[in-house]
């Protein structure tokens, strides 16, 4: 409700008895009656030529910052778009080689301390420590010289085979 | 003044940044804001700054304006606006007395004959706090209800009413009324 459509009397009545709230009413209304007949002085043309002016420097300034955060932003989207767009064709180049590489590298650890290859290499060298004890005991009846060869030639291979996995 | 339907059109203007709308606004308003402003600073170069800054400010802040009474709102501004004004001048180390003689000094030099009245309010204005003046030239230049004028106060409507009611029984006193 604008101020000057206010019942003052009704207003004051929420307070104070009905004489009191008229009388109060009536010393703010010729209160306000003496600021209305001594009007204060009004503002130099000049000065709001030159408020109007600077709002159009305000607006110009306010649009300029808004255009070069919106720039920025658009930037900094479009550059991780490039960003997204150069990976994934780095990706799409190396094809299936990055990607089976990470998958073939657990598979020769596996390979390496797989049970299976464990056992094949426990069994090649209980065969040699067996041919070993069977030479110095004369068991063997073949050559020695061609013993020693041959068992040279297993160790030889069984150590190859530890290291190719 | 503007009809309401007609200040909310401008102020829609305003808000998208039409320099025409907002020359509009300063136009509807510039006479009650430098009259609130004159009337409690007795100062026409202070009223000057303020009006500009005034103005400034409402470019800056216009976005936010949502629904409710547009004076209100406007002259909210204005009175942070006196009253940040009067604690930089505390700041620089003058009392509120030192103030107040000088906006006396100021309102008495000069103008004579048909501007005498009007310095005979400005000097009578300077004997009231500057609470009480501040509520006086609210109500008056802003055209407020007592309810929204307590609202941008932050205190009861009853409080309102009994501080206006008190400072202008005391100005038409002053006045000779």
């Amino acid at each position: 409700m604008n101020g000057q459509n206010e019942n003052l009397k009704e207003l004051f009545e929420r307070f104070v008895e009905g004489e009191q709230a008229e009388r109060a009413a009536e010393d703010i209304r010729k209160g306000e009656q003496i600021l209305g007949e001594n009007p204060a002085p009004q503002p130099d043309e000049e000065l709001i030529a030159d408020i109007k002016a600077e709002i159009a420097v305000s607006l110009y300034h306010k649009k300029q910052d808004t255009l070069r955060r919106t720039a920025y932003k658009m930037m900094a989207v479009a550059a991780g778009f490039m960003l997204l767009a150069v990976v994934s064709v780095k990706l799409f180049e190396k094809g299936g080689v990055g990607p089976e590489k990470t998958i073939n590298s657990p598979v020769a650890l596996k390979a390496v301390w797989d049970n299976s290859a464990d056992e094949t290499l426990t069994a090649e060298i209980e065969q040699i420590e067996s041919d070993l004890v069977a030479m110095q005991s004369g068991e063997n009846s073949s050559n020695g010289d061609e013993a020693v060869t041959e068992l040279e030639m297993k160790l030889t291979e069984t150590n190859g085979d530890f290291w190719k996995g | 003044m503007a009809k309401s339907e007609d200040l909310a059109r401008i102020i829609s203007g305003c808000k998208s940044g039409d320099a025409r709308k907002l020359s509009e606004l300063v136009d509807i308003y510039s006479g009650r804001l430098y009259g609130y402003f004159y009337r409690l600073t007795g100062n026409r170069e202070i009223s000057n700054d303020l009006l500009s800054e005034l103005f400034v400010k409402l470019v800056e802040k216009i976005g936010s304006f949502k629904d409710g009474s547009f004076e209100g709102w406007l002259f909210k501004i204005a009175s942070n606006l006196f009253y940040d004004y009067l604690r930089s001048r505390q700041r620089q180390e003058k009392s509120f007395e030192v103030l107040k003689s000088e906006f006396e000094s100021e309102a008495t030099e000069g103008k004579q004959s048909s501007d005498e009245r009007i310095d005979k309010l400005q000097v009578q204005l300077g004997r009231l706090d500057t609470d009480t003046k501040e509520l006086i030239m609210l109500r008056f230049y802003s055209e407020a209800s007592f309810k929204e004028i307590a609202t941008m106060r932050s205190e009861p409507i009853g409080t309102t009413l009994s501080k206006l009611h008190r400072g202008l029984k005391k100005l038409r006193e002053l006045m000779g009324d």
